[in-house]
């Protein structure tokens, strides 16, 4: 009885990764989590240079869910190299590193940067879908032949794995993801948060201060789902299943959609101990179902013709 | 290891229309919360809330936080029954510290009142002089009144109404305390924004310590998040701000590093 998951070469000791954004680089968390237990930890989204962030207003609640404009903030690839990396490798967990760029130089600069750190390092992730930030990211992930270009020139740069974190604002998210698999990328990672927005009736303002937001939480589940499944049928890289995922059911929802992971995310901030006990939920469920391998419910969802 | 506690509230003590105070069971918050600190509470929406901690009652194992309806999460916390469950995170958050502190001048206004009825009841049980001044709007919402009346030797309020205390707001009152009244207070102020902003600007005007408590719509409260932060003056040169964190690297902060 195993729980392990392959994402292409790379092993993790199970399917649970916590997304970029809603765990910093785990030093938070740790308190709540042994993080060793989890499959990894996918690093808060860094840029070359050290970011703020938007200014005022970052949240605001929705049903079932929540928009976030935060917008990047982090403190830079070099301080992450300097004083992250190392506590992220020690916590036993396995390490995604999240980059994002302005533009295909920043990814490029950042790539050359963490390729050093390959015995550290079990995956980049290239987040080509932040909706918060005016240049590159989103920009570049809406373009199938733009997301090609820059991950056929980063492969060149690197053997680490790298996955594509792809954005669900666009009119065909296979195209994207077809795009990055032609780029050379190892997997796809779907989905980000969906462009959103929420109004203050008495100012009609925007409550957020970047006035939109990337939404996520249980309300984005069933298109992150659908999403998941439409990657898995137009590509052979491996998906990981992202959005909205919050309870052992979800997970399992996701690797039959085709997931060979997921990443948890914006229910650790609401339960910060979920993550955990979800990977200790899939021990029991694989036991009483008799399944050998978590790993063999990839991809077996029989659609209705 | 922390832990998310399922907590259950025990007292509901209805202070206005809109306001209440509320009692949960919870021997380690009781134990661990400090002046200052907060909780974040499940509702029944998505995300908790957090509210500052009023008190903590070490043998019977409670804690209790003001809440005050300004949206429905809030609403259906202040709805809620005896005996009726909720998820928490806390103590969270940097409290007061009350090291060195000779002498407190504590300012409270709206929920501000809350951890400042926290901080006052600490004061009392360490023996550190303190004054209160609370701002309030009228007399009718003039909350815990006689709880602070009991713990406070030196009580002052001001209403917007003029109906109880000094009309006008907390500076008001302040404005009239004298250097010698004033000499050797550390200042610790917890309300709306502008109040706090007003106090510190006076208070760092009089050279006095000040800290204040701020307030931004949070999500995790445990500062993973990154969605509630407070620009803080830089002490990188030239930078102006730092964004940081209400709930990790606050919400206590000395009024001189924030800029408003």
């Amino acid at each position: 009885m195993s729980i392990k998951v392959n994402v292409g070469d790379v092993s993790f000791k199970n399917p649970i990764i916590l997304a970029s954004g809603t765990c910093g680089f785990g030093r938070e968390l740790a308190e709540y989590m042994d993080l060793s237990k989890l499959g990894a930890l996918s690093s808060k989204g860094l840029t070359l240079l050290p970011r703020d962030g938007n200014q005022g207003v970052r949240v605001a609640e929705t049903p079932s869910g929540m928009l976030n404009c935060v917008g990047l903030q982090n403190p830079g690839v070099d301080a992450f190299l300097a004083t992250e990396l190392d506590y992220m490798f020690q916590s036993g967990a396995g390490v995604v590193v999240n980059v994002a760029g302005h533009s295909n130089e920043d990814y490029i600069a950042m790539v050359e940067k963490l390729d050093p750190f390959k015995d550290k390092i079990d995956a980049l992730e290239l987040n080509f879908s932040c909706p918060n930030v005016k240049e590159g990211c989103m920009v570049i992930g809406s373009s199938p032949k733009a997301i090609e270009a820059l991950v056929s020139d980063l492969r060149k740069r690197t053997d680490l794995p790298m996955w594509v974190k792809l954005t669900p604002n666009v009119t065909s998210i296979s195209e994207t993801a077809k795009g990055a698999e032609a780029g050379g990328a190892d997997a796809i990672v779907a989905i980000n948060t969906m462009l959103g927005m929420a109004i203050d009736i008495k100012t009609r303002r925007p409550l957020l201060h970047n006035n939109t937001g990337g939404l996520s939480g249980p309300c984005v589940k069933p298109v992150a789902l659908r999403m998941v499944h439409d990657i898995y049928e137009a590509v052979k890289i491996p998906v990981v299943g992202c959005g909205g995922i919050s309870t052992m059911e979800d997970v399992l929802e996701f690797m039959i959609a085709g997931a060979s992971a997921v990443e948890l995310g914006t229910i650790t901030l609401v339960h910060p101990t979920r993550p955990v006990e979800i990977v200790e939920q899939l021990e029991i469920y694989c036991k009483e179902n008799n399944i050998e391998e978590l790993s063999s419910l990839t991809g077996t969802l029989q659609m209705w013709r | 290891m922390k832990k998310e506690y399922t907590i259950s509230l025990v007292k509901k003590d209805i202070l206005g229309p809109a306001c209440a105070v509320l009692t949960f069971s919870c021997p380690e918050i009781a134990k661990n919360g400090r002046p200052g600190q907060f909780v974040n509470l499940s509702c029944d929406y998505f995300l908790k809330r957090p509210f500052g901690i009023m008190c903590v009652d070490k043998e019977k194992n409670t804690f209790s936080i003001g809440v005050r309806k300004v949206g429905k999460g809030t609403e259906k916390i202040i709805e809620a029954q005896e005996g009726q469950t909720f998820t928490c995170l806390g103590p969270l958050g940097n409290g007061f510290c009350f090291d060195g502190v000779k002498k407190l001048l504590l300012v409270g206004g709206g929920t501000g009142i809350f951890p400042i009825y926290f901080a006052a009841s600490y004061a009392k049980e360490n023996g550190i002089p303190c004054k209160v001044v609370n701002g309030y709007r009228s007399q009718s919402d003039a909350f815990l009144y006689d709880r602070f009346s009991c713990i406070c030797d030196d009580f002052s309020v001001t209403t917007d109404a003029g109906d109880l205390g000094i009309k006008g707001n907390v500076m008001a009152y302040l404005e009239t305390m004298s250097d010698e009244e004033l000499s050797e207070s550390t200042v610790m102020v917890v309300g709306p924004g502008i109040m706090m902003r007003k106090v510190s600007e006076w208070a760092i005007n009089k050279g006095l310590s000040c800290y204040v408590s701020l307030e931004q719509r949070m999500a995790c409260g445990i500062g993973a998040c990154l969605v509630c932060i407070c620009k803080i003056k830089a002490e990188q040169e030239g930078k102006e701000f730092v964004h940081k964190r209400c709930c990790k690297d606050g919400p206590v902060f000395k009024a001189e590093e924030v800029i408003w």
